[in-house]
């Protein structure tokens, strides 16, 4: 599998007066896992929606594989076609799952395959069944969302996300609507993807995750980019105040 | 427009906007308050109560206004009902818009988290007092919305009040078409007027609600 | 006091009468759907003028009670030429009001769809008509039934109104009647039963369909 290289250089966001993104540098390496952590508010969600442009950044650049997502030109906005052609190998998983709830798993999975990369229904639905057992749901199929528990249809958007084939994927936040039991199950599906050798970038609270598998552990307060680096120098090496006291939170709340 | 017809029937014209103002003020308190009392018996009352208290939900708002009307005006003096056109016209705005109420109240009174009841209650909260303090103030709250929505739609029901002659402002505008003969200028003129009414109430309903809830909703979402 | 027999021989001209009443309510609501559509396409679309328009169509024809509206068209016809008999002028009066209240159940219904639906779809790169078409309008249409189904039992008692232009359904029917017999109370009482039964079948109908369509 060919894995994608995003490069971010100097992205700014405002809404309105606030700035949600302030200069924010960041290389992110094929084929490696990149974690997004810090404190809530600190723009983690908003950068990493300002990979496939369902956030629209306002200065500054990102590249995916060289070419500017989003835009033709600085100031000149991409058109809605090229947009969605750079988007289908981009494969993004929600907090909220956001599946369609009036398709089965099956149908979810082959929606995408059908309509935006041309297949017949019947080679889209194999190519479904095929990512569907990858991610552990392969007698799932035929149920409606409603009849899924959490962590299963986390891995139903998963399976919908990798039958594009992407070289990229994005996850924001994907375990923090699960009830903790669940939490293990979708880990375990974005683990094996890492093993695959998966550009991913992870915007998670799961600092388990973040310490075994992540390559890189970008850190950001209040839209800043504080420190990116291995795990051991940012998690357990911390150099900056900031990232301490919110690792400090963190164990108080966590051990027991 | 000729605006000597204005001047000539003005004083009618605004003798009818009275009566449509009267109406539906008493009307919708009325209504409100009947409404109301449904909505606290349906709650608290025995189960062969709120079957006919439903059933009278069901049958006034599966029949339609103007049929109401004919049944109290034309059909009451058969049993002994002799109203006059205002007061039979009060009569069924009344009961035509308790149903409504009623059921906005008691979407608002669902919309109560049961947690606050049974907070009051585990402290040995009277029910009636749990009633006045707690489910009625938030529960009213809740409603205001629709209660706002729907005393607005009033407002248009009380032109149907025109057909059992009672005088407000669509009986006045059709008495002074029938003695001018222009119809349609002075349908359109009501026709606008009321879109002007009913717009600018709305408007000042709503931030009347904002005003409103703003003080009265302490749990920010 | 209330005379049984007469409630009871009531019923049959009143029945017969209320093939108008279905008539101007069915045609009506279909009117209202397709024009209610369009109205809802021009609210939501890019073009300030559409969406001025639209705006003002729906603020215009919930502004003004439907009774208003019936006797503007009804005198509006003859001045311009257009000779219909009342039966079409009302059906339309009545679609075109309807289409207000339409356009705004289904900008409701599109509203209340969560954003990370479509956010989904356009993260695989789905093209907006097949956004539109396979992911919002299914599930805004399936959740509008409940509203529709009401809307068109607002429809059947509003049907009633037409009888100030001399539309010869269930409530003018009841008139005539309640004239010749001079017993209004049991007439109108009967007039009552017939819309009453019509509506609970229509209420009967939401209830089944929000049941099978429930996901």
């Amino acid at each position: 599998m060919q894995a994608s290289q995003v490069e971010i250089r100097k992205v700014n966001k405002f809404y309105g007066p606030f700035q949600a993104l302030k200069n924010v540098d960041l290389t992110i390496p094929p084929g490696k896992v990149t974690c997004l952590i810090g404190p809530s508010g600190s723009g983690k969600s908003t950068l990493l929606r300002c990979i496939n442009f369902l956030e629209e950044y306002d200065a500054g650049e990102v590249r995916i594989d060289g070419q500017l997502i989003g835009y033709d030109a600085p100031g000149r906005k991409m058109s809605g076609r090229k947009l969605r052609e750079m988007r289908r190998s981009i494969g993004m998983v929600f907090q909220q799952f956001n599946l369609w709830p009036h398709m089965t798993a099956l149908e979810n999975v082959a929606e995408g395959l059908i309509r935006v990369r041309g297949l017949s229904k019947r080679d889209a639905q194999a190519r479904a069944e095929d990512a569907l057992r990858k991610v552990g749901l392969g007698d799932k199929m035929a149920n409606h969302p409603s009849r899924l528990s959490g962590g299963q249809q986390q891995r139903v958007a998963i399976a919908r996300a990798i039958a594009m084939e992407p070289r990229l994927m994005l996850f924001d936040e994907p375990t923090s609507a699960l009830d903790p039991e669940l939490v293990g199950e979708v880990l375990t599906v974005m683990k094996t993807l890492a093993a695959e050798g998966m550009t991913m970038v992870v915007v998670t609270h799961e600092m388990g995750f973040a310490a075994h598998v992540a390559d890189q552990v970008a850190f950001m307060d209040a839209g800043e980019l504080i420190a990116a680096g291995d795990p051991a120098s940012i998690l357990h090496q911390p150099q900056d105040a900031r990232i301490q006291s919110f690792l400090r939170t963190y164990h108080e709340r966590n051990s027991f | 427009m000729d605006f000597g017809i204005l001047q000539q029937y003005g004083p009618m014209l605004l003798r009818g906007f009275g009566n449509t103002v009267l109406c539906w003020a008493l009307g919708t308190i009325f209504a409100m308050a009947l409404g109301l009392l449904i909505a606290l018996v349906q709650r608290y009352a025995a189960r062969w109560v709120r079957w006919i208290i439903q059933a009278y939900i069901e049958i006034i708002r599966g029949t339609p206004f103007l049929v109401q009307l004919f049944v109290l005006y034309y059909g009451g003096p058969l049993i002994g009902l002799r109203l006059d056109a205002v007061p039979a016209g009060l009569l069924g705005l009344t009961i035509y818009g308790s149903p409504y109420f009623a059921e906005i109240f008691r979407s608002g009174f669902r919309a109560v988290p049961v947690g606050q009841i049974e907070a009051a209650r585990a402290i040995g909260m009277a029910e009636l007092t749990i009633v006045r303090r707690i489910l009625l103030p938030l529960g009213l709250v809740s409603a205001l919305p629709a209660l706002v929505n729907f005393s607005i739609i009033l407002t248009k029901e009380t032109v149907i009040l025109s057909i059992i002659t009672v005088p407000e402002l669509m009986y006045q505008v059709q008495r002074m078409s029938t003695e001018t003969f222009r119809y349609l200028e002075a349908n359109l003129v009501l026709a606008l007027f009321f879109w002007a009414l009913v717009e600018t109430i709305s408007r000042l309903g709503r931030r009347l609600e904002r005003r409103i809830t703003r003080h009265l909703l302490t749990e920010r979402t | 006091m209330f005379s049984i027999p007469v409630f009871l021989q009531a019923f049959e001209p009143l029945i017969w009468a209320a093939r108008y009443t279905l008539l101007i309510s069915g045609l009506g609501i279909a009117l209202g759907l397709v024009i209610g559509t369009l109205i809802c396409a021009a609210r939501l679309s890019p073009y300030a003028a559409l969406r001025g328009f639209a705006a003002v169509w729906v603020s215009f024809l919930r502004g003004v009670p439907l009774l208003v509206q019936l006797l503007v068209f009804y005198y509006t016809l003859p001045v311009i030429g257009i000779d219909v008999p009342a039966i079409v002028a009302a059906v339309v009066t009545v679609g075109i009001c309807a289409s207000a209240y339409i356009s705004e159940i289904w900008r409701g219904a599109i509203a209340a769809l969560p954003k990370g639906q479509a956010e989904a779809a356009a993260a695989i790169g789905m093209a907006p008509h097949h956004i539109w078409g396979r992911v919002i309008l299914p599930q805004a249409v399936t959740m509008s039934l409940p509203a529709l189904i009401n809307e068109l039992i607002l429809l059947v008692k509003a049907s009633s109104l037409v009888s100030v232009v001399g539309i010869l359904e269930i409530t003018r029917a009841s008139q005539a009647q309640a004239a010749t017999t001079f017993r209004p109370l049991e007439v109108y009482i009967a007039a009552a039963c017939i819309y009453l039964a019509i509506n609970l079948c229509l209420s009967a109908l939401g209830r089944y369909l929000e049941h099978r369509t429930a996901i």
